[in-house]
């Protein structure tokens, strides 16, 4: 055998072996509570008081100063809390005011404004309160269908939330054909 | 090798079937686009399946007839208009939202009454636009990638 | 335990086997051709892994991410649909790059003549 596909055999089999290792840390796939498909855990919270502010709707102190201490910006905080079940709540906020104040202004019945959005989970373990935050796949999932009236999500996806990145996709196929272009302009070689 | 190898032999069998199969290709690539709304689908996909009936067309019939029936000038205008379509559309959204300018949000246009409705009209209009791009290109592609000079030449001395 | 180990990741090691192929075939074949065939492998691979990272749950099964009431009724969840559309985009970039890439190598022979790596190296050292 030549010498590179010696070494090139060799470098794959340790690869290989390599991933071995690594396999183990990765999940069984299909994880419906991980991080990607629902939502990944903030912090842990003690449930002094809050418990009793949380079931009324209200947003507890402790909850502000906790995520303005880790850097969260004003307009991420959330501005009200509902209940799911007995020791889980869903923190509100509302992201984006004037695009729904434009929309209601030229159209009367826009979308319902303002528009409140899931942003964290609450959950209550015995003494501490477990914050996360929703995964942004959630808003797509359960509330494109009645944003935009296409039934398919990956088309809705694509096309519409994230429209910009489309753009530049078919400015990429666009550049590949010119260059396939520029590349093959060629004179034939007479025949002889 | 010499040029006779290249030039185009005919075959009835091959050249029946793809004149019946070429209009159904490009009709179903036509559903494929403007359905990717209700189920899988979309710009790309379509696209791609009107590439391959141009290159059926070009299988069957040889280079020289297919050179004729898609010349290289109206493809180079195809791939530049799908782009343009998409990039007009996001303009017609900034126009259309004086107050809030936002680029390519669909909902702004005055298509219907509705908001939800208007954003799904303006993805179908996105959806021909990368459609026409891509069908163009795949087909440049493969164009290029086959044509050689003095092939044409030989195809005409072989029709002489 | 190990076979259960191995049996509930199946989906990692076919695709990890199959990126090793692609691999072995860009570094070790001499043929231009066989180089591109390996790239077009490794980039299936990289999609069929990522895709295969977007299923939820063992019970109940997630189904095909088109909104559709009487699924719904039925008990039935979504999968994940983020990771099909980043891998759309994914599949036209490597459309466009096989593309280049033939495109390059019906230039390289017609000026060496060959498409035989080693063949090419030699030439160029001549120069």
């Amino acid at each position: 055998m030549k010498q590179i596909s010696l070494v090139a055999l060799i470098f794959i089999i340790l690869l290989g072996g390599l991933f071995v290792y690594v396999a183990e840390d990765i999940p069984d796939f299909g994880d419906p509570n991980s991080a990607p498909n629902r939502y990944t855990p903030l912090f842990t919270l003690d449930a002094a008081g809050s418990v009793g502010a949380l079931d009324q709707g209200v947003v507890p102190e402790a909850l502000r100063t906790a995520l303005e201490d880790r850097g969260f910006r004003d307009y991420e905080l959330p501005t009200s809390v509902k209940k799911v079940t007995d020791g889980e709540w869903d923190g509100y906020l509302v992201p984006d005011e004037q695009y729904y104040k434009t929309a209601i202004a030229k159209f009367g019945t826009a979308p319902d404004a303002p528009k409140e959005q899931k942003y964290y989970f609450i959950k209550q373990e015995g003494d501490t309160l477990d914050v996360y935050r929703y995964a942004p796949i959630i808003r797509y999932v359960e509330e494109g269908e009645h944003e935009t009236e296409v039934p398919n999500m990956v088309t809705y996806i694509l096309a519409d939330y994230r429209g910009y990145d489309t753009l530049g996709e078919t400015t990429v196929i666009f550049t590949a054909g010119i260059s396939v272009i520029l590349l093959l302009r060629r004179r034939g070689k007479k025949p002889q | 090798m010499t040029e006779k190898d290249w030039a185009h032999e005919r075959d009835v069998i091959v050249e029946t079937i793809s004149r019946l199969m070429i209009p159904f290709i490009q009709l179903f690539a036509l559903y494929v686009i403007i359905h990717g709304a209700g189920g899988p689908g979309g710009g790309f996909q379509g696209g791609v399946i009107i590439a391959s009936s141009f290159v059926l067309y070009l299988v069957a019939f040889g280079l020289a007839a297919a050179g004729k029936r898609f010349p290289e000038r109206a493809n180079n205008y195809l791939m530049s208009t799908g782009v343009y379509i998409y990039a007009g559309v996001g303009l017609l959204c900034l126009i259309a939202s004086l107050g809030a300018a936002q680029y390519l949000n669909y909902g702004f246009i005055p298509l219907t009454h509705m908001f939800e409705e208007n954003r799904a009209l303006g993805m179908d209009l996105v959806e021909i636009g990368i459609g026409i791009t891509v069908g163009a290109v795949i087909t440049e592609i493969f164009f290029n990638l086959v044509w050689k000079q003095d092939m044409d030449e030989t195809e005409k001395e072989g029709q002489e | 335990m190990i076979i259960e180990e191995f049996l509930a990741k199946y989906n990692y090691w076919v695709a990890i086997i199959l990126i090793l192929i692609g691999l072995y075939a860009m570094i070790a074949k001499d043929n231009l051709i066989k180089k591109i065939i390996g790239l077009s492998i490794f980039q299936t691979a990289i999609f069929l892994f990522y895709i295969s990272l977007a299923d939820i749950g063992p019970l109940p099964r997630g189904t095909a991410p088109i909104v559709s009431e009487e699924i719904i009724h039925m008990g039935y969840v979504y999968v994940n649909p983020l990771p099909h559309v980043l891998i759309l985009t994914a599949i036209v970039v490597a459309v466009a790059t096989t593309a280049v890439a033939l495109g390059l190598v019906i230039r390289m022979y017609e000026e060496y003549g060959t498409i035989e790596e080693s063949e090419i190296i030699e030439k160029e050292r001549k120069l």
